[in-house]
């Protein structure tokens, strides 16, 4: 029996990419599952999402507690869950990060691939939901399922233009996906979890759930006081002397509100490569 | 009455303690913020199951949907007893905890004209679960419970007019506002705390991830559903006082509201001439009631 993790952020689709690999398996003939791990996922929160798979019926009702194969859909979710923990030896991870296998930090008995899931999502996509995105990479560096498979489960849960898409996305990163080598890092230290990090309240750091990033050219500002009013995290904070806002960065979390109602356009969302 | 103030005029302090726990480009956070900004720190905060927004540093309890209005009495009245009236009870309630569930408690807390300020971030459906349908959601809008199909065209019931039912309980404040329209927001919030009695206001928050647009539109969203008419800004005072507090000279038309949501996306011409119409017509009466200067409920 295979079991998979994987990490992602509500909005991602990660629970989506749990259901599309389970029933990609199954139009091959196994038997599969996919469980999500419900929370409080919101869009932007971390979240997990398990999947089985094997040629006898799957008896087991339980989450994965040591799976073989660990997908992480962000970046930066790394810095916020254990993304190897428990994971069985020489299992393998797939990282969606800019960075070849050789350069990632993480380390210990596994191998490691890397897809640049997100710039494939925005390019292919327009948005940066990189769970079909890396769907191809899996496919390619496990070898458990056939792409063609893949294509149909996608067009199961996508139907029209909005599949054709997603499997333009699964196809790329099939081809774009760096690995599998055995990780570099011998010894890594272990991995540091927050758990101030999901739930309600209030958070520490939100810093990690934003693709783009809002910058501001203080040049330009008319001090109109726009982007501080519309903010809903209070991220942008307002220097009465000076009469010009200047941004919390731990708690802006990316949503853009501040560059669309700026009237004269002094804030721009850059994607900043991490 | 609420009186117009400037953008200088909002206080530049904070209530909030962020980053909170909602969403990206979360309508309701921004609610909460510029709410308990004007409220000031003399509140206790009372809640029931909704969404997590924004956290503030005022005390806050909680209890479950249906006893909203009844731990707000219990609040009012023992501040009373203890001679602490300066100190205000507000809750700060989801759609589903004033439309639906949380009705009835509420209903009897007006009737009963406690001393409370209930506010409502109307996010139009149940969006901590999962975006089901609620009184508040409006007519045709997709949502998981009334999905798109050749036997469903969405939510085939209006939307509650809940501020003009909790008019009619002649209560001394009633009003509307939205997320687009902050002076306006803090304008009626700090007139209900000039006055005593039950008073209400619900707030349209417009939620990128159930209403299905980008993030980044969210206050975009807000104005022009207050532009096209689908969510005037008026207020009620003792059920008869009536006042429209933004007049534009020609209303949007509402494909302008409905085309950026995704919600509405599958809507026919016939569909669409249909919300126009609607709310034409019901703009047409404000006006009117915004002219005498009265309502007759």
């Amino acid at each position: 029996m295979i079991e998979i993790r994987l990490h992602g952020r509500g909005g991602q689709g990660a629970v989506t990419a749990s259901r599309i690999i389970a029933t990609a398996a199954y139009e091959e003939g196994k038997y599969s599952q996919a469980i999500p791990m419900y929370g409080t996922e919101r869009r932007g929160a971390p979240l997990t999402a398990f999947v089985r798979i094997d040629d006898v019926r799957v008896r087991e009702r339980e989450l994965v507690h040591n799976p073989e194969i660990s997908i992480v859909l962000d970046p930066l979710i790394a810095k916020q869950q254990a993304v190897v923990d428990s994971l069985k030896p020489g299992g393998l991870v797939l990282l969606n990060t800019a960075y070849p296998p050789e350069e990632v930090k993480i380390g210990g008995d596994f191998k490691v691939a890397t897809v640049d899931a997100t710039t494939i999502a925005l390019e292919t996509l327009g948005r940066p939901i990189t769970n079909t995105a890396i769907l191809g990479a899996f496919a390619k560096i496990t070898g458990l399922l056939k792409v063609e498979s893949l294509e149909k489960a996608i067009k199961k849960f996508f139907p029209g233009r909005l599949g054709d898409m997603n499997i333009a996305a699964v196809k790329r990163s099939y081809d774009e996906v760096k690995g599998p080598i055995q990780a570099v890092v011998k010894d890594a230290p272990p991995e540091k979890v927050d758990i101030h990090v999901g739930g309600y309240g209030v958070l520490k750091d939100v810093s990690s759930w934003r693709v783009y990033t809002p910058e501001i050219d203080v040049e330009k500002c008319i001090g109109c006081k726009n982007c501080w009013i519309f903010c809903p995290e209070t991220a942008i904070q307002w220097d009465e002397e000076k009469n010009k806002p200047w941004i919390r960065y731990d708690a802006c979390k990316g949503c853009g509100v501040c560059a669309n109602e700026c009237p004269v356009n002094a804030i721009e969302m850059v994607r900043v490569e991490v | 009455m609420s009186e117009r103030i400037t953008r200088a005029q909002i206080p530049i302090s904070e209530l909030t303690i962020t980053p909170g726990s909602a969403c990206q480009g979360c309508g309701a956070a921004l609610a909460a913020r510029l709410s308990f900004k004007a409220l000031g720190p003399n509140v206790i905060r009372h809640g029931i199951p909704c969404c997590p927004d924004s956290v503030t540093q005022t005390p806050r309890v909680g209890t479950v949907f249906e006893g909203g209005g009844a731990q707000l009495t219990g609040t009012a009245r023992a501040l009373k007893a203890i001679g602490r009236e300066d100190v205000l009870a507000v809750g700060f309630y989801g759609d589903g905890g004033t439309y639906d569930i949380g009705f009835q408690g509420l209903s009897a807390a007006a009737e009963r004209n406690e001393n409370i300020i209930v506010i409502t971030k109307d996010n139009e459906a149940y969006m901590n679960t999962g975006n089901q349908r609620s009184g508040a959601t409006p007519k045709y809008a997709r949502t998981s419970t009334n999905p798109i199909g050749p036997r469903s065209r969405g939510k085939p019931r209006p939307k509650k007019n809940i501020p003009f039912i909790f008019a009619a309980h002649y209560v001394p404040y009633v009003g509307t506002a939205s997320v687009g329209f902050p002076e306006d927001l803090i304008a009626k919030v700090t007139y209900m705390k000039t006055i005593k009695g039950f008073r209400m206001l619900i707030v349209q928050s417009p939620c990128p991830v159930g209403w299905r647009f980008d993030p980044a539109k969210t206050i975009e969203i807000a104005r022009s559903s207050v532009q096209s008419g689908i969510w005037p800004l008026y207020e009620i005072l003792d059920g008869k006082t009536f006042k429209l507090n933004y007049k534009p000279k020609e209303l949007k038309p509402v494909t302008e509201y409905l085309s950026p949501q995704a919600r509405f996306r599958h809507m026919t011409e016939d569909e669409i001439a249909d919300i126009q119409e609607t709310a034409t017509a019901n703009w047409e009466n404000l006006l009117k009631a915004d002219e005498m200067g009265r309502l007759t409920l």
